[in-house]
This record gives C-alpha cells, sequence and structure tokens, in this order.
C-alpha cells in the first residue's frame, strides 16, 4: 500500500491502497464528527477495513498556557478544555490544587453543594448535547431542538449564577465566587419541573424508534476486557458491564450523602452507551433535586482564610489589610506548597483526572490531564473493524468525544 | 508586574513525590528506565488492570531531566457490581529519563490505551518509546520542530517569542505605542529637546 | 431596492443587481467549520431559542461548494490552520467569512505556540464577533451584518463589528 497510513491528507496525496480497497479521510471538517476529527479509513467495499483516527487538529496547549498562569487564573483556559461541560474540569483542577494546599477539609459545605449542583446540571447539559447530535447523524432531527431547549434552561442557570453562559469560571480555589444569587432555586426549581415530560418527549422520540434501534443495536461492541486494556472510562465502560464511577468509587465535594444508581448494561453496543447516557441524566436530576433541598440552608461560600479567598468587596474599602490580601491575590496569587497529585472526578465522558505538580511557585508546574475522551476515542481503531462505513458516525457519537478534551 | 503567559523564571530541582506524604491519591513507585516495563509487568500481574494515563513532566536542572508518570488502577472486567469495584487502589509509577538518552520501552503491547498516550510524551516532550509501532507527533503538525512542552520552549513559539504582545497590538495603532514602532515616551522626549535646541538627556536612549 | 409598479399593477422593475443581492442576503447558507466551543453556541444559533433559520441561514453545508458563508467559530489550531484554508479556497465566489469569538478573531485567550493568532492571517474576514464564546445573539447580529454588506454591494465596511 503506497503511502504512510494515516500522514495527515491536507497535502495533496493520492493515495492507492492497490488491491481494489480505497482510502478515505473522514475529517477534518466533517458534519458529524462531533468536531475536529480526521479518520482515514480504508475501506473494501462498504466495509472497514482499518480505522486510523487522527486527531490535534484542536490542539491548544492549553497545559502551556496554564504553567504560565497563576493558580487562580489557570482554571479560566482549563474550563475551555471540555467545552460541552466546563464546570467540570474546572472543579477538578480547583480540587485538585485545594488537595495541594491542604484545605479540602475546609472548603464550606454549601460550596461543596453548589459544585455538585453545578457539575450534574453541566452533565445533563453536555448528554443534551450528545443526545441532539447524535440523533442529527442518524437523521432524527426534531430530538436536536427538544435537548438544545432543555441545554437552554440549564445555559440560563450558569448564566445567573456564573455571569456566562458557557466558561463562566465561578468555582474558585477555596469556594466560589459568590453566592447563587436570589431568584436561582426557583429557577432550578422550573428546571426540575420540566425536566421529567421533556425526557419522555425525547425518550418517545428516541428510544423505541425503530430506526434509531436498527441502527445502534449490535454496532460497535465493545467487550469489558477490551475496555479496560483500552483505558475506557464513563459511560462507554459501564455499557460494557462495569460499573466503575468515580463518584462512588472516590467521592469528592460530598458525593457520598447523595444516592444515585450506578447505571450499566452489559451488551456493550452503540445502544448500550445511548441508553447508559439516558439513564444517567436521570440520574444526574435525582442527585440535583437532592442537592436542591440542601440548598435551603444558608452559609459562607468561601473558605475564611484570607491568604486564598479574596475577602469580601465590602471590606476592601475599610480595612487596610483586607486591600493588601486583595491586591495580592489578584496581582500575583498564593503559593502553592511543592508536591503533586492527581485527581479525579465523574466527568461526562468519564474519569477527568489532572495530575498537578507544585514547585512552590504562584504558577503551576505542570498540570497534565487525563482526557477521557481521548483514550474512549482510541478504541474507534477497535471497534471500527469489520463495520459499514455509514455505521462510523454512529460509532463515534456513541463515544462521545470533545476534541478540546482530546487535543487540549 | 507579572503578568500572565510570562514563563517563571529559572528551572528547579523538584522532585514532586518526595515533598507530600500526607496527600494519599495514590501509592507511589519511582523507577530508572531500565526497571520500568518489569516493574509495569508485575503491576499488571496484580491486578492493575487499567493504565489510566500516560503523561510527561520537564524539570530542567534535576537528572534526570524528564519524568514519564504512568497511572495505573486495579479495576478489572470481572467487577460486576458497584460493591465489587469498590474503591479500586490507585498507583504512580513515575519514570525518571534523562535528557541525554530520553529513551523508555513503550507499554503498547501490556495496554493498546498507551498507544497514543505515548506519541503525545514523545511530541510533546521528545522521550522516545522503543518498540512503539508508531511513534509520529500526534498534537503538533508532523514536520513541527522542538518539542512544545519543554521547559525551554518559549510559550509563544520560537517565531513570535520575541514580537510585541499582545499580539492583537501588531493590527491596529496600538502598535503604535509598542517600543518597535519607535513613538516610545523617551524618543518623544528626545524630539522635544531637539525642537528646544537642547541637548538630550544621557540616559535616554 | 428600487421597486416601480407599472400600471396594471402586476409587473415591477428592479435592478437585476439589486435582486439578486436581496435574494443572496436572504438565504445566506454557513459552511459547517464549527472548530470548538464557539461551534455549541453556533449550533444553538440554529437551535429553536436563537434559529437562524428566520435570517435565511436555513441549512449548514457540509460541502464548501455548496455554502455562501465560513463562519469560523473557534480556535484555530497550527494543524487545522491549512484545512481552513483549503475550504475558504474551495467556496465557489461570492463568499463572506465571519470569525466568531475572540480566538478567531485575534488568538483569545491563547496566545501561544499553537494557536493562530486570528484567522483573517489565513482568510479575509468580514465581520468579527467579540465573546469567549459570543452569545448566539452576537452570531445573529454578524448574521445580519453580512446581510447588509450584501445588500450594499461590495464587501461592505471593513472592521464591522457586531
Amino acid at each position: 500500500m503506497t503511502a504512510s497510513a494515516g500522514a495527515p491528507a491536507h497535502g495533496l496525496e493520492v493515495v492507492d491502497a492497490g488491491d481494489g480497497r480505497m482510502i478515505i479521510s473522514m475529517g477534518p471538517q466533517h458534519p458529524s464528527t462531533h468536531g475536529v476529527l480526521q479518520v482515514i479509513t480504508e475501506l473494501e467495499g462498504e466495509t472497514v477495513v482499518r480505522a486510523d483516527p487522527e486527531i490535534g487538529y484542536l490542539h491548544t496547549g492549553i497545559e502551556k498556557s496554564a504553567e504560565n498562569l497563576f493558580w487562580t487564573q489557570a482554571s479560566t483556559v482549563i474550563e475551555r478544555m471540555d467545552y460541552l461541560s466546563p464546570l467540570s474540569n474546572a472543579c477538578c483542577f480547583i480540587m485538585g490544587v485545594e488537595q495541594l494546599l491542604g484545605i479540602t477539609g475546609d472548603i464550606p459545605v454549601r460550596a461543596q453543594q453548589a459544585r455538585v449542583l453545578l457539575c450534574e446540571l453541566h452533565r445533563i447539559a453536555s448528554h443534551c448535547v450528545w443526545l441532539g447530535t447524535g440523533g442529527i447523524d442518524l437523521g432524527a432531527i426534531s430530538g436536536f431542538f427538544y435537548a438544545f431547549d432543555l441545554r437552554e434552561r440549564i445555559l440560563d442557570l450558569t448564566e445567573l449564577s456564573g455571569g456566562a453562559r458557557m466558561h463562566p469560571n465561578y468555582l474558585r480555589i477555596g469556594g466560589l465566587r459568590d453566592d447563587l444569587p436570589e431568584g436561582f432555586l426557583r429557577k432550578l426549581d422550573e428546571l426540575i419541573a420540566m425536566y421529567y415530560p421533556r425526557m419522555r418527549e425525547l425518550r418517545a422520540l428516541l428510544q423505541k424508534n425503530p430506526i434509531l434501534q436498527d441502527r445502534m443495536i449490535d454496532v460497535g461492541i465493545l467487550g469489558a476486557d477490551d475496555a479496560i486494556a483500552w483505558g475506557i472510562t464513563g459511560p462507554a465502560l459501564r455499557a460494557t458491564g462495569v460499573p466503575y464511577d468515580v463518584r462512588r468509587a472516590f467521592p469528592y465535594s460530598g458525593y457520598e450523602q447523595y444516592e444515585f444508581d450506578v447505571v450499566t448494561r452489559t451488551e456493550g453496543d452503540a445502544y448500550a452507551r445511548f441508553m447508559v447516557r439516558l439513564d444517567e441524566m436521570d440520574q444526574s436530576m435525582r442527585i440535583i433535586e437532592q442537592v436542591r433541598k440542601k440548598l435551603e440552608t444558608p452559609g459562607p461560600v468561601m473558605i475564611a482564610d484570607t491568604k486564598f479567598a479574596p475577602p469580601p468587596k465590602e471590606t476592601i474599602a475599610l480595612s487596610m489589610e483586607a486591600l493588601i490580601h486583595h491586591f495580592k491575590i489578584v496581582s500575583e496569587s498564593f503559593r502553592v506548597p511543592p508536591g503533586d497529585v492527581y485527581q479525579a472526578i465523574e466527568g461526562p465522558r468519564g474519569e477527568l483526572g489532572y495530575y498537578i505538580v507544585s514547585n512552590g511557585d504562584n504558577r503551576p508546574w505542570r498540570v497534565r490531564t487525563r482526557p477521557p475522551s481521548m483514550y474512549n476515542l482510541q478504541v474507534l481503531k477497535k471497534i471500527a473493524v469489520g463495520e459499514y462505513i455509514a455505521d462510523m458516525v454512529v460509532m463515534i457519537g456513541s463515544l462521545d468525544p470533545v476534541f478540546g478534551e482530546v487535543d487540549r | 508586574m507579572p503578568s500572565s503567559q510570562t514563563p517563571p523564571a529559572g528551572g528547579t530541582a523538584l522532585d514532586p513525590t518526595a515533598v507530600r506524604p500526607d496527600i494519599d491519591d495514590a501509592r507511589i513507585i519511582r523507577v530508572t528506565p531500565a526497571e520500568i516495563r518489569a516493574t509495569l509487568e508485575r503491576l499488571k500481574g496484580e491486578g492493575f488492570a487499567m493504565l489510566l494515563d500516560i503523561g510527561g513532566a520537564d524539570y530542567p536542572g534535576r537528572e534526570p531531566r524528564f519524568d514519564v508518570v504512568y497511572h495505573l488502577i486495579a479495576l478489572t472486567s470481572g467487577a460486576r457490581t458497584v460493591a465489587a469495584v469498590g474503591k479500586p487502589e490507585r498507583v504512580r509509577v513515575l519514570c525518571g529519563v534523562p535528557e541525554a538518552d530520553p529513551t523508555v520501552p513503550t507499554m503498547s503491547d501490556l495496554w493498546p490505551a498507551a498507544d497514543w498516550a505515548e506519541r503525545e510524551v514523545y511530541d510533546l516532550f521528545g522521550v522516545h518509546f522503543s518498540g512503539h509501532p508508531d511513534l509520529r507527533r500526534i498534537q503538533m503538525p508532523v514536520e513541527w520542530e522542538g518539542y512544545p512542552l519543554r521547559k525551554d520552549y518559549p510559550l509563544r513559539g520560537p517565531a513570535r517569542e520575541k514580537t510585541p504582545r499582545p499580539s492583537f497590538a501588531l493590527k491596529s495603532n496600538v502598535a503604535a505605542g509598542t517600543p518597535a514602532s519607535g513613538r516610545t515616551a523617551a524618543a518623544l522626549q528626545r524630539q522635544i529637546a531637539a525642537a528646544r535646541g537642547q541637548t538630550p538627556k544621557d540616559d535616554a536612549k | 431596492m428600487a421597486v416601480n409598479e407599472m400600471p396594471g399593477g402586476q409587473f415591477f422593475l428592479a435592478k437585476l443587481d439589486d435582486v439578486a443581492r436581496w435574494a443572496q442576503s436572504s438565504s445566506v447558507w454557513p459552511l459547517t467549520m464549527g472548530l470548538a466551543c464557539c461551534a455549541i453556541e453556533m449550533m444553538t444559533a440554529t437551535a429553536s431559542e436563537y434559529d437562524i433559520a428566520r435570517f435565511g441561514s436555513e441549512v449548514f453545508r457540509a460541502s464548501p461548494r455548496q455554502a455562501d458563508l465560513m463562519i469560523v467559530s473557534g480556535r484555530v489550531a497550527q494543524k487545522m490552520a491549512p484545512v481552513v484554508r483549503r475550504l475558504w479556497e474551495q467556496m465557489a465566489d461570492p463568499k463572506w467569512v465571519i470569525s466568531m469569538g475572540a480566538c478567531a478573531s485575534s488568538g483569545g485567550v491563547f496566545d501561544n505556540y499553537a494557536i493562530v493568532q486570528g484567522v483573517d492571517t489565513i482568510v479575509p474576514v468580514d465581520v468579527y464577533v467579540p465573546g469567549c464564546p459570543p452569545t448566539p445573539d452576537g452570531l445573529l447580529y454578524a448574521v445580519n451584518l453580512i446581510q447588509q454588506q450584501i445588500r450594499q454591494g461590495g464587501r461592505g465596511g471593513i472592521l464591522a463589528r457586531a
């Protein structure tokens, strides 16, 4: 076969596999690859013989940028990795830094509750995008509008609390930037009320839809052994039967207090992954309802230690000390004691982890992301073989990669 | 005022794992490239069936310069209930790789997950993985030169390292105020002095 | 566009240019150039709350041969830059480009080795949309500005801000 396997196809190269096989480049600009992915596919007729995903088309150098920003600033670029659930990235990074600072036990309860609430809301928002775009890939276009409308309500809440629809930078090392605003809980109640009827509609449109079932059942089958060997985590792993959920195995931010099921299936095909995510959305709403009750109780949302927490704005005009603390934190951040930590959370795609190294400076030395989407996407090399080219979009959609995270 | 996006000065002789016994997030093992293969095979046999991640880190000024960091977790496909999964043990294996010979044996035959992760460490740090089936750049274009995540690689890349910041300054009249344009306060002083027929101050450039 | 009604009321007269520009501005079909976070807000602009279809952008075409407008939504990485250029070249004239978001307009928060500092170093841009990401309202306004530029003829004013 001429031409090196997987050379980026944006140079003008004519490749010929000889022996009647065809090599096509799917992407990097493609309506259904969920982002900038290039899959160099070798086809025998309509059957995929080899699939070579080519990534890096969104490499942003976020990890290097984070090394050049203060600890307080780094979460702004880190939020932009998994852009479908930005607060999850920020939450994981911030919790890692809090471990290095040794203040994990001091984070106020209300801040932990708000973090859980926002992470679960963003999980549902992320699954809405997955559901809508996954449906479009198969031609089920109506589901897109229903799912994105649900996401709008969640983005309204994100905007209300954080100030921006996406990338609100609402979480801070030590807690939250400020308390949930007035009217937030009322809007949250409206969301909870509209969620179940909306999910019924979405399920009615998609779950039992014979076309969707035909296209997803027995497509892209992944067994549990392979999933473990390929480093798969999240819904893709739980769809093979292994109920590993970081929220249960390594509870963080108070997750041990909330009741929820770890949804698993055993078939391991695209439909199983589809069902796991749908049911997971319901479990997330279950957690949200439990957190909602706890949020009735007011409380502080930032630790009291002014070494990390900027003092309240009202005190800055009155106290010289408060002014100095505020100035120092904003202009040169605080120093984090040297050491390393690996902090993991259950993101919408799987185990999102940050390996953070500090050398005692006011900037991170190294922020290595454990990107769940990258490992989940890699298994495409295996599960695509023997499937039809038309199923490629189904498989990519069912693995749910986000390229901000894959490429960073 | 230290601004964002200026790299910190100097290297560090940090060995991160020596410093924080109070953070109990994983069992930590430090090995040399000669021992890494045997260590990971042994750990895999002990039940650490999942390789979570392979990452790199650069500590210039320390010998060995690079760390290749392996995260493993004791998760097996036989665990079918939440209780059986329990709280799996985590282990972090740090392999110190010298700058003179940055080579580590590949793990892609033990865990297929290692394939892309090792390519990324190669792409961004320049560490070679011997025995890897297809070691080529993954994030940067194939013809890119240099290893971006090394500490001696400038944040903005060698081409733009010395150009004025912020980058949009090159596009608008903000550029008029940067030293490169020549229209600085010192130049203005000289202009004024010249117009008055005075000799400019010595410390002005 | 001047419209003259003839007696009898069944014909009207206008310049061919005006009719063509009216048709073009009413059916600007974007290319699916969704790169990163801004792409999600671009998708949201097609959803029911913001609905870009009411402005004529009914379909997003995947093929550059069939699209008029390239909305560069997201950060342009080094590997992706030649792809963006190639796609722009493949689009048929007349074509317009919206640079959506801070990253596409100037590199945004990422002033580093990996990101092209402004897609206008690769393709000519008609409208820049600030924001990180801009709200879908911002994108809709940018599409409106493009429509204005089309109706005025030529490329309109440079750096028309959204």
